[in-house]
Order: C-alpha cells, then sequence, then structure tokens
C-alpha cells in the first residue's frame, strides 16, 4: 500500500464514516430518550434516497402510501385510546399531528408529482415526507409497550425492520436507486483527489453534531430530552411526558436519517433494503459510544468508517468479518467500563 | 392432576407423533420435518434465554457450523453422516466454548448485541472460507444411514428427527429439575445471589451456552441432510432472529414453547404463503414478511410471556408431592463455642477518595451473635461487602476459620461456610418457596449437568428437598412449599432468605439488615429464631442492623462504626453508655 | 399436561395441509419475490407471466401454474418445491432467482422425481442413482464468460482485473474468467469482492488499478454492478469494460451513466430482438415473447432473466407433447415420461438460444445463444461478430 493509496482510502473511510456519524447519532439520541434500538434506521435513510431518487425522475415516490397509511393507522390507534380514556379535549390535536399533517405533507409530494422541481426543492419535499415516518411508527408499535424491557424493545424493532423491507420492496420495488450528484467539484490535495461530494458529506455531519450539541446544551427542549434520557420517571414528575420526549427524539432521527439518506444517495446505488447493514455499521459506531456518549460515538463511527475502507482493500471478501468481528472486543471494553446495576436484569 | 395422569398424557402425546406419518399426508410430515428441527433450535433458546436471561440472536450460526462441518465431512470427504454428527458436535462446542468465553461477561443487551456481531461475522465466513463451496453452497450431501437404511424420505427422516427432538427436551426437563439446573433458572435477574450459595455463575453461563448451541448443532446436521444441501443464507443472523421469535411466541420459560413456537410460526408462514396470493395477488411475496412482522408485533405488545403459559392457566395443575422425609444431608460439626471464626484486621476499602471502611479490625467468635451497627453511611454495608466477597478490599486482612480469605470470590468463602443475606431481598420470585431454598443446597451437593440430565441425581435430589422443606418449616414458611417466591409480602421473603442460607449448613449466618421493612410481630419471631438457632445449634451469626432495639435485646457483642471507621465495640450495655456511640445516633446534643 | 396442548395444536395444523386433486396439467413455479434475490426474482416472475401468456394450453390440456416466493432463502425453496410437489402434485417445477435455492430444488427433484427446470445458472448435481431430473435453460457462467473472453482475446487484452458480488454470482464469474485464462484467455489479474449494499469499492478498484489490467471485467448484477465502473472511471482508470448478461437492465443504464458507456457484455440474443437479422433463431419467437411481456407487464423487456422463463416453458412444452402420448398428468409416469422427453430436446429455438438436451448433460446450448452488446448511447447495440 502506497502512502497515495492510504490516503484515498482514509478520505474515502471518513466519508462513509460520516455518513455512518449522522445514523448512529441518531440510534444513540433515540436510545437515550426511549431506550429503544431503533433497528429501522437504516431503512429510513434509505427510504429518504429511494424517495429523492423517484422524485427526480418525476415519479410518484411510494414514501407517499407509506405515510398515509401509517397515518391513518396511527390516528385510529390514538382515537380508539382518546375515547377509551374519555378525554376528548384532546382529539383536535391528535387529528391534527396524526393526521392532517403527515398527510398535507403526502399530499403536497402527490399533487406536485411530475413536475421536476429544482435539487433543492426535491431535497426538501424528500425530508419533508420522510419526517413523520418514525414518529408514526413510534405511535403504532412503541408506544403500546413502552415500558417493556430493552430486549422486548428490541426484539420489536428486529421485526419492525423486516416489516419495513417488505413494505419498502411493495412500495418501491426491487431495483436500486442512485440520485444526481449535488456537486460536481474535484479538489487535488497534492496528488490525490478529493471529491466536493466527500466534502459535503463531512461538513454536513460536522454542521448536525454541531446542531445536535447546541440543541442539547441551549434549549429547553432539548435540557427535557436529556432528562428523559437520565430518568424517565424523574422527568414525568418534573411535568415532562416521556411520550412527548420520544416523538421529539423521533423527529430529531428521522432528520438524521433523512440526511444521511440524501447524502449517500449519490455515491451509493439505494435498494430497498440497503438499510439493514448501513445501519448495523453504523450501529456498531454508537456502541462504541455505549449508546450514550455523542462525542465517542461519532469517533467510533469514523473509525468503523476506516475500517472498512482499508479492509475492503486489504481483503474485500472478509470485510464484513473484520467490521463485525471488531464489535467484540469494543463490547467487552464497553462492557468493564460501563456501570451497569443488577436490577438492569430482572424481568 | 397427578403425576400418573400426567406421564399417561405425555406417553400418548408421543404415541401420537409416532403415528402421525401414517395418518398425514407428505407434505404435513415435510412440514412436521421442519417444525422439529426448527424446534431443536428453540428449545436452545429456551434454556438460555427464557432460562438464562441470556438473548441470543446467533443460534443460526452455530446451526450452520454444524450443517458446514457435516457437509464437508459427508459429501466432500465421504465420510459417514455419522463422523460428521460428530464432528459438527465437537466443532460446534468449541466454537461455543471460545465465543462464550469472551462474550458471556458482557452484561444485558450488550451481550445480545454481540451475539448479532458474531452471528454476521459466521455467517460471511460460510460464504468466504475457501473449499465450502462459497456463496454456492455445497450440494449432493448424502442422506442419514442406520446400518443399511437410508432416511432418504420425509418420512424416513421424520422419526430421527422426533426422536431427537423428545429426547432432548426430557434431557432438559430432567436438567431443569436438577441441581445445576437450578442454577441455570436463578441466573436470570443477576450473579450476586447465586454467587452467594456457591455457584460459579459465570460457569453455568458458559455451559448453559453451550448447551444451547449443541442444540442448534444437532438441529443443524439434520437440517444438512434433509435437504441434502447447504448455502450460507439459512445462516444468516436474520434467521437466528426467526428462531428467537419461535422461541418467543411459544413461551421462551417453557421447553414446551419450543415445540409450540416452531409449530405456530412454520404453519403460519405456510398458510400465509397460501392465503396471501387470493387477497393480493400482484404483491404476495413482498406482503408475506409484512404480514408477518406485523402479527410478531402485534403479539408481543399483548402477550409477551408466549402461548404456552396462556394456555396453562386453563388446564389442571399438576399435584405437586412434598419432598420425603430421607436420610439428611450430612452436616458440618461446628465449631466449639468460643474461640475465634471471623477476624478482620484493618480492613480498608476506597471509593475514590473517599475511604468507606477505614482500618477496622474486629472478630466474630463462634456461638456468638454479633451486631455491627451504625448510622446511615457508616460503611457497614461495605464492611459487609468485604466479609462475603462482593467488594475487593483495597487493604487488610479478613481471616475465617484459620483460612486468608480477603479477596476470594464470594462463592468460594460462601463454599468455606458463610452464608448471607441480602438487604435488598434476592430472590427468584418466579420460583417456588422450596426451589428457592433449594438454590441454598448448592454447595452441599455433587450432581453435575450429566447427572442431572440422566435423571441419576435422584437419590441426592430427595435429600437436598428434604433439607429444603426442614429448613422452610423451621423457620415457619412450610405450609405452602410450591407458592412462588413472588408472592410472599416482604417481611416473609426475608425470612425465605435466612431459610436458603440456613440449607447451605453455614458456620457463620451473615445477615444483611434483616429486621428491615418487618412489623414488630415479624421482627419479635425473627429475633426468636435467630436465638434458637445459636443457642440450640451454635450457630454463629453476624448482624448488620440499623434497629438499635432489634440488636439491643438480641445480641452478645456489637460492633459500631461511623464514617467508616470502629468507634466501639463490646457488650450492649457497655456499648449503649459509650459516649461516642450516644454523639454518633443523637448528633452530638448530648 | 402441557404435552398434550402441543400434540393438539400440532394436529390442528397439519392437518389443514390438505390433499390436492389431480386434474390438469400442473407446473410449479418458485422465484424470489423477496429478498435479496428479489431484484431477478421479479423479472423471472414476469418472464412466466408472459409466457403462460404465450401458451396456457398443450395438446388439448389446459395447464395450471402455480407460483410461490422464496425470498431468496434456500430452505424456504426446499419448503416450496416440497409443498409443490407434495400437496399440489405438480408435473414440472421451474425455479429460481439465486443459484443456492436452485440447487436446493434440484435436491427436492432428484428425491421426489419431479422433473425440474432450472432458471438460474447452476451445476446440476444427477440424483444418487445416477439419474437426472433437472435442466438448467440459461447459459453456463463458463459460456458468457468464454463468449467475453474470446472477444477481448479478438480484441487485444492480454490483462483483465475482476471485481464481483461476494456470493455465488461472483463466484461464478470469477471461476469462469480463470477457464478462459487457462485456455489462453486474458489474464485475471485481481479477485475483489464487494456486497450489494456496500457503499464503497474504493478499496478494490484501487487494488485493481494497481495491477494496470488491460480491462475490466465486472462480476457483479443489476444495478449496483454500475459501482465498481464508476468508481473506476473516477479514480482514472481508462481500459475498457467488459461483462455478462447480469449487468443488464434498466437502472444499470441509468445509474451506470457516463462511465458504463460503451462496456460490451456477452448477452442471450433476446437482450437486442429486433436488431438481430432476418433468418436468426431468435428472432422471430423472440417478437412474440416481447409482445407477450409487453400485453401482461405493461413494459417492455428490459432484462435477460425474464426470457429465462420463457424459454423454460418453452422447453416443457415441447416435451409436454410428446409426454402426453405416454401417460396421463398427474402420475408418476407422466413425470418420467416428461423428464425423458426434455432430456431429449432436439434443436428447440428459444429467445436466449438453440436448445439440445441429452441424457447424459443437464446443459443444452451453445456459443449460438451469446452475442455481444455495447451500450451505445444509453442503447445496447447489437455487435454481429465476424468469425
Amino acid at each position: 500500500m502506497t502512502p497515495d493509496i492510504a490516503a484515498i482510502l482514509a478520505l474515502d473511510g471518513i466519508a462513509t464514516g460520516a455518513i455512518y456519524v449522522l445514523m448512529a447519532l441518531g440510534f444513540v439520541l433515540i436510545f437515550a430518550v426511549t431506550r429503544v434500538v431503533f433497528v429501522p434506521f437504516g431503512d429510513i435513510a434509505a427510504f429518504t434516497a429511494l424517495t429523492l431518487a423517484a422524485l427526480e425522475l418525476g415519479r410518484l415516490p411510494g414514501t407517499v402510501g407509506l405515510v398515509i397509511g401509517l397515518a391513518v393507522l396511527a390516528t385510529l390507534m390514538e382515537l380508539y385510546s382518546i375515547l377509551r380514556a374519555g378525554s376528548y379535549e384532546r382529539i383536535p390535536r391528535a387529528l391534527l399531528f396524526y393526521l392532517v399533517l403527515p398527510v398535507a405533507i403526502a399530499g403536497l409530494v402527490w399533487i406536485t408529482s411530475g413536475t421536476l422541481w429544482p435539487m433543492p426543492f426535491r431535497i426538501a419535499l424528500a425530508l419533508l415526507l420522510i419526517l413523520p415516518v418514525a414518529p408514526l411508527l413510534d405511535r403504532i408499535v412503541y408506544r403500546p409497550i413502552a415500558d417493556a424491557s430493552v430486549l422486548l424493545l428490541l426484539t420489536v424493532s428486529v421485526a419492525l425492520h423486516f416489516a419495513l423491507v417488505g413494505l419498502g420492496l411493495l412500495f418501491f420495488g426491487p431495483d436500486g436507486a442512485r440520485t444526481e450528484s449535488l456537486t460536481d467539484a474535484m479538489f487535488m490535495l497534492g496528488n490525490i483527489p478529493i471529491s466536493g461530494q466527500t466534502i459535503l458529506i463531512v461538513v454536513a455531519a460536522a454542521i448536525f453534531c454541531g446542531l445536535l450539541y447546541l440543541f442539547f446544551d441551549f434549549t429547553l427542549l432539548g435540557k427535557a430530552l436529556h432528562a428523559t434520557a437520565l430518568n424517565r420517571t424523574g422527568a414525568r414528575l418534573m411535568g415532562i411526558r416521556p411520550e412527548r420526549s420520544g416523538t421529539i427524539a423521533y423527529l430529531a432521527g428521522s432528520v438524521l436519517a433523512g440526511v444521511s439518506g440524501i447524502l449517500i444517495a449519490p455515491v451509493n446505488t439505494i435498494f430497498y433494503d440497503s438499510g439493514f447493514l448501513l445501519g448495523l455499521k453504523a450501529f456498531v459506531g454508537a456502541i462504541i459510544g455505549g449508546l450514550i456518549s455523542f462525542p465517542v460515538t461519532a469517533i467510533g463511527s469514523i473509525f468503523v468508517g476506516l475500517l472498512e475502507s482499508f479492509a475492503s482493500f486489504q481483503s474485500s471478501a472478509f470485510k464484513e468479518v473484520i467490521v463485525f468481528s471488531v464489535l467484540i472486543p469494543v463490547l467487552l471494553w464497553r462492557s468493564y467500563t460501563f456501570q451497569h446495576t443488577e436490577e438492569d436484569m430482572d424481568e | 392432576m397427578s403425576r400418573l395422569q400426567l406421564r399417561l398424557v405425555a406417553i400418548a402425546a408421543v404415541l401420537l407423533v409416532a403415528a402421525a406419518p401414517l395418518f398425514l399426508d407428505p407434505f404435513s410430515v415435510t412440514l412436521a420435518n421442519y417444525i422439529g428441527i426448527y424446534a431443536l433450535v428453540a428449545l436452545g433458546l429456551v434454556l438460555i434465554t427464557g432460562v438464562g436471561g441470556m438473548v441470543s440472536f446467533g443460534q443460526a450460526s452455530f446451526m450452520g457450523i454444524a450443517a458446514y462441518s457435516t457437509a464437508w465431512a459427508s459429501a466432500l470427504m465421504d465420510y459417514s453422516p455419522w463422523f460428521g454428527l460428530l464432528l459438527a458436535l465437537v466443532l460446534t462446542g468449541l466454537v461455543a466454548t471460545i465465543l462464550g468465553a469472551v462474550t458471556l461477561r458482557l452484561q444485558g443487551h450488550f451481550l445480545s448485541l454481540s451475539t448479532i456481531a458474531w452471528g454476521l461475522a459466521i455467517y460471511f465466513l460460510f460464504g468466504n472460507v475457501d473449499g465450502l463451496g462459497h456463496f454456492n453452497g455445497i450440494p449432493s450431501i448424502p442422506p442419514i444411514t442406520i446400518g443399511s437404511f437410508a432416511l432418504i424420505s420425509s418420512e424416513r427422516i421424520y422419526y430421527l428427527i422426533w426422536a431427537v427432538l423428545i429426547a432432548a427436551m426430557l434431557l432438559s426437563h430432567n436438567l431443569l429439575n436438577s441441581r445445576e439446573g437450578r442454577a441455570m433458572r436463578a441466573l436470570r435477574g443477576g450473579d450476586a445471589m447465586v454467587e452467594s450459595v456457591g455457584v460459579n455463575a459465570f460457569r453455568i453461563k458458559l455451559i448453559t451456552f453451550v448447551i444451547s448451541a449443541l442444540l442448534a448443532a444437532l438441529s443443524g446436521w439434520l437440517y444438512a441432510h434433509m435437504g441434502r444441501f447447504v448455502s450460507p443464507t439459512p445462516f444468516d443472523v436474520t434467521r437466528g432472529i426467526e428462531y428467537l421469535m419461535m422461541a418467543m411466541v411459544g413461551g421462551s420459560g417453557y421447553l414446551l414453547g419450543a415445540v409450540v413456537g416452531a409449530a405456530l410460526i412454520t404453519l403460519l408462514k405456510d398458510w400465509v404463503q397460501d392465503f396471501l396470493p387470493l387477497v393480493a395477488p400482484n404483491a404476495a411475496g413482498q406482503l408475506e414478511i409484512v404480514v408477518f412482522s406485523a402479527l410478531f408485533i402485534l403479539f408481543l405488545q399483548y402477550a409477551r410471556d408466549g402461548i404456552v403459559p396462556f394456555v396453562a392457566k386453563f388446564l389442571p395443575q399438576v399435584r405437586r408431592e412434598r419432598p420425603r422425609a430421607v436420610e439428611p444431608l450430612p452436616r458440618r460439626t461446628q465449631p466449639e463455642p468460643g474461640q475465634t471464626l471471623l477476624k478482620v484486621d484493618n480492613a480498608k476499602r476506597a471509593f475514590g477518595g473517599l475511604m468507606a471502611v477505614n482500618d477496622v479490625s474486629f472478630e466474630v467468635r463462634s456461638g456468638e451473635i454479633l451486631g455491627l451497627i451504625g448510622p446511615n453511611g457508616a460503611g457497614k454495608s461495605t464492611m459487609f461487602n468485604l466479609i462475603t466477597g462482593a467488594l475487593p478490599a483495597t487493604g487488610g486482612k479478613v481471616v475465617f476459620t484459620s483460612s486468608d480469605i480477603t479477596n476470594e470470590p464470594q462463592r468460594l468463602i460462601a463454599r468455606a461456610g458463610v452464608a448471607r443475606t441480602f438487604q435488598h431481598v434476592k430472590l427468584r420470585p418466579k420460583m417456588t418457596l422450596l426451589d428457592n431454598v433449594l438454590l441454598g443446597t448448592y454447595a452441599r451437593t455433587q450432581s453435575g449437568f450429566f447427572k442431572g440430565a440422566l435423571g441419576l441425581d435422584r437419590a441426592e435430589e430427595e435429600q437436598a428437598r428434604h433439607e429444603a422443606m426442614m429448613q422452610l418449616e423451621r423457620v415457619g414458611l412450610g405450609d405452602r412449599p410450591f407458592e412462588l417466591a413472588g408472592n410472599l409480602p416482604l417481611g416473609n421473603q426475608r425470612i425465605l432468605e435466612i431459610a436458603r442460607a440456613l440449607a447451605a449448613d453455614p458456620i457463620l449466618l451473615v445477615l444483611d439488615e434483616p429486621a428491615a421493612g418487618l412489623r414488630r410481630q415479624e421482627k419479635l419471631a425473627l429475633a426468636k429464631l435467630l436465638r434458637s438457632l445459636r443457642d440450640d445449634e451454635n450457630l454463629t451469626i453476624l448482624l448488620v442492623e440499623h434497629d438499635m432495639e432489634f440488636v439491643m435485646g438480641l445480641v452478645n457483642r456489637i460492633v459500631v462504626m461511623e464514617f467508616g471507621s470502629k468507634i466501639s465495640e463490646g457488650e450492649p450495655s457497655t456499648v449503649r453508655n459509650d459516649a461516642r456511640v450516644q454523639e454518633a445516633y443523637l448528633g452530638g446534643v448530648a | 399436561m402441557r404435552k398434550l396442548a402441543l400434540a393438539m395444536s400440532a394436529l390442528a395444523g397439519l392437518s389443514l395441509a390438505a390433499t390436492a386433486a389431480y386434474a390438469d396439467i400442473k407446473v410449479g413455479f418458485v422465484t424470489s419475490l423477496s429478498g435479496a434475490g428479489a431484484s431477478i426474482g421479479i423479472p423471472y416472475s414476469e418472464g412466466i407471466k408472459a409466457a403462460y401468456e404465450f401458451q396456457s394450453e398443450v395438446g388439448g390440456e389446459k395447464i395450471q401454474l402455480i407460483q410461490l416466493d422464496d425470498g431468496s432463502d434456500p430452505s424456504a425453496a426446499t419448503r416450496a418445491a416440497r409443498k409443490l410437489v407434495e400437496e399440489e402434485g405438480v408435473d414440472l417445477l421451474i425455479g429460481t432467482a439465486t443459484a443456492p435455492s436452485t440447487i436446493a430444488m434440484i435436491a427436492v427433484a432428484n428425491e421426489l422425481k419431479v422433473p425440474m427446470i432450472a432458471v438460474s445458472p447452476i451445476n446440476v448435481a444427477p440424483a444418487e442413482g445416477g439419474e437426472r431430473w433437472g435442466i438448467a435453460v440459461p447459459q453456463t457462467p463458463q459460456l458468457m464468460v468464454k463468449v467475453i473472453a474470446d472477444h477481448m482475446k479478438k480484441e487485444g487484452v492480454k490483462s483483465v482485473g475482476f471485481i464481483g458480488y461476494s456470493d455465488a454470482w461472483g463466484d461464478f464469474v470469477y471461476n469462469g474468467a480463470k477457464d478462459a485464462e487457462a485456455e489462453g484467455g486474458p489474464k485475471v489479474t485481481t479477485n475483489e469482492r464487494y456486497a450489494r449494499t456496500d457503499t464503497s469499492v474504493t478499496g478494490q478498484v484501487l487494488k485493481v488499478i494497481a495491477t494496470q489490467p488491460d480491462a475490466f471485467i465486472n462480476g457483479g448484477s443489476g444495478t449496483q454492478g454500475a459501482l465498481p465502473l464508476l468508481e473506476l472511471r473516477k479514480r482514472g482508470f481508462t481500459g475498457d469494460f467488459y461483462g455478462t448478461p447480469s449487468l443488464l437492465n434498466a437502472d444499470f443504464i441509468r445509474v451506470g451513466g457516463k462511465a458504463a458507456e460503451g462496456v460490451e457484455v456477452s448477452a442471450g440474443p433476446v437482450i437486442v430482438t429486433d436488431q438481430l437479422p432476418d433468418g436468426h433463431f431468435a428472432k422471430e419467437i423472440g417478437l412474440k415473447f416481447h409482445e407477450a411481456y409487453k400485453k401482461v407487464n405493461g413494459k417492455d423487456v428490459a432484462d435477460g432473466f425474464s426470457g429465462y422463463s420463457f424459454d423454460g416453458w418453452l422447453i416443457f412444452l415441447n416435451a409436454a407433447e410428446t409426454a402426453l402420448e405416454k401417460a396421463e398428468p398427474g402420475t408418476p409416469e407422466f413425470r418420467m415420461a416428461l423428464n425423458d422427453a426434455i432430456f431429449s430436446t432436439k434443436e428447440l429455438a428459444g429467445v436466449h438460444a438453440v436448445y439440445n438436451f441429452t441424457p447424459e448433460s443437464s446443459y443444452g446450448v451453445d456459443e449460438r445463444s451469446l452475442v455481444i452488446v455495447k451500450l451505445v448511447d444509453g442503447k445496447w447495440v447489437y455487435q454481429p461478430e465476424s468469425n
């Protein structure tokens, strides 16, 4: 391996790693607030990419049907629980958030489909459309079992991932898609070419890390989320509703998933089922951060990207073996440094 | 329903299984074969996940290691499938032992996530290791032959699959009701309690893990010779997750849950495959997985424990017989009263910069009740943990019956004759009173996994049950030995912990705040019990307590701690009049 | 007590599987409508629909076609095949999208003595007794690679880099290329792999470039097959690109864009039916296929996979006519006769190839089954060879 090759591999690894960073931060955010290991995270990123690709071709993205279906289901569930509780005054609000807003977005995309918007509009539309998916899934799937053990929630997540992959195939078809480059710029750093796309990915990741940091440290909402993450009961006593924190975490997670999907779409062909492995690798990064620490998660994700990049050069067939085997020592290290309470294990 | 009736039902069920191919059509037999093969893997998951509390997503890769071993041996090297079985078991056992040794110290969901990691890694190995057919797999695997009889058709291999499954279920059933099996069942809920009765929790976890891997290996061996072809896909992590679903749907806490879950999911899949094209002719394939996952999510939302416990509620309960009186387990001879039994010498323990225990020395003499008291935060519990080995000491020495036990593992201290209870009661709420107390006899009995599984431990088991029953009766809980421990009120749970400790036949009984949360009547009864243990059996008791009144009337001597140091020691009356003690308790007003 | 509950539930479930009544000729078709093989499996399904539209009866007997999904999983494929034979009583199996699943189905066909037409390129294993119950329709990967390798040799290519999928398909193409090398074809300089879900092949591409091959051969398939091409061009590789028919789908062209321009692949003539000279064996039947395909699927043929299903159907129709003279459908005798007839197929023109099977061989195609096509301005253009 020459230094040039190493540099190219490193750049490539950092770009991939930066995408993993965004996804891993989403994992950590959602896990910290809701204790859900949100396995379908990668699927949502992939769906964003496919949505954008469909918009680019002037087709109606399958996401529209998905969002409308989920919105109707979530609304029905919410209405049912409201009627049972007898708190009718919550109906208008529930209708607004679970039905009107998501369907309005889907409707907007529907009406405008066929028109080829400029790129920034397409991206905005794709992001808007993907935004309600995770919160709606939260309402439908996780809310009824919010008090369950982490393991049960994990198992449910895995099942949800399978369901989404099936829906993805149904709505997007089996073929992959790749979107137009966001930029064709090329820079030379000595002998090493750096594409504008790489820079864009890294910058976007950095910006979102910064935003997340600002959000948690400087806004009341962020602090409320943080409080819920640390202690659900405590937060509830302080008047913070965990359900609301959950919804916000899923919304923020959706943004991260959406952005990573949009960043990855031009550099890689995305299929309806691409999300799982992408998500799993990002997840390795999240675990390096112990599903708690945002900065360590970011470093860990970059590490995974680099590892993958160099492994694909050294021994491409065993790349996945290498990446996933690395998780075991990481987990061991994590488990020795992580303060656990025995009560955690009680069912 | 009596045991005899239960046996008859079981025998009828086995006969039914044996007769099934005579009245089932060929494809149903094929389905039954798949059910049997999947149930074996799910059975392993019941043991490791439902019983042992460790969720594994990676069982499919063990199945794969076995399937590939036998495929390599029989299809590529022309050995007999029976040699393939041997190779499959040895190789899977080896891999599981290594993986287990590395990962089983992980806690909770970290352990589960590691199973996803090595599950994926092993899956990719199948496709990339040279000589194993790569992603194309290994075709033309010969059938299993018994003598010259080849198990080629579905009907023939059916009997082998179900015989293996039924045997595995019987052995597992025996095991779970044996000494080591109880330790397995007690794993769920943390290591501290099992270690305190002398169990090497890590060893039990590892063996459970290997057993579950071997069950998957059996399944993989059968799978390879039934389908006559192996390739990487059926051993992917997603399949491992499916097996977990089977165990959970059936009821992961029950051996039968494995079979019920495997049957239900296999049949449901088949039904969904038939049914969906009728409603959605163009999207059937895609919808299959969606419908299936949705059903599973619904199931987890509304019936988390699985089907078996749900159905069992409507079935007659099996009457259980109280343990018979047999020759009791041998007892230790208690040391002569008045000797030094436990000597704590300048014990130190620091948490960061804070000295929780600072140079404390005292001794416990045989035949006495010693109270260790002090206000909140005095370091009593830390001292307690140093003695029982739950925490390593920063300095100093703890000597028990003239052997140095400083920093020994908890289970060895327990085996030396120190039995303890916990400040926050640590029982297994879903095990019966009798089973909870039986855990205490662990260090006094010997039967291992093999004896337990084969049922060769019955004599010893009778003795242990008799012993446990005696202890239950002695503490006054003998009227309902088959009640679940979780149904007892807190006071009785504390008493049950004492019965468990007594079942270990200790020399020194160490009780951590036994009177906390007890009502007055209960406290009196407890004091009476402790007194009788001392006076009638020469048992030595070390009591960490908060409640002065309870301690004063009961103990022979008292050691008082404050801010990590010993401030007073002596008989209750002396200590009561010690100015420093009064100051510590009354905050310096006196 | 719990054991009883088990037995009851097992019985209740099993007895649901009813025995089927035998009537028309029944054909069982297994494909991957979900899972990793879906992008190939769905075209297979579209192909069989076109075939059924083309002809749904033979010798006056109506044909019943039953399709099952295997989710790209060999054990599901095994189960589906058993279900089709044991429960539906089909006389013939056709399937499926991925090679491992197809091999698994062949094992069932051998055991239950049902003829099987494999639409994936696999090595068909004979049954215990040595008799054969399966044929493979597609060109063998060796042939696919050999034809393109011969073409490379003719164009003066001495060495070729390889990047392929880390799956069965990647193995096939690599082994084919190595075989061609052994027979004097271009030297294969690398054996690099990537997964269909990978985000980047930079590492692999750098390795290829480091060995400085004259050209590059692609062991990927479909859309994601474009990934190495894009990366190679991005990293400044100027050699020609070659590939196998598995690259042929609409999205490959769209995704590959400029980078894929000029790639040459060996392909079944079905891809360029309308460009074939009149009198070419695949012209007439090919046009019929395109017509039927468009009618049932509402779009044009854009891949080679659907053609394999169609050709499999043609082989079946041809054999069924002979077999019907000997036995009643739904009987073991009929299956035997059908199998014999399939294995004596002579000079049957399909949309991909002219098929000839003999009892000794499960492969029935020759070099006529592959033409060279080149991607010019986003369209596949037939390259007549001057042999």
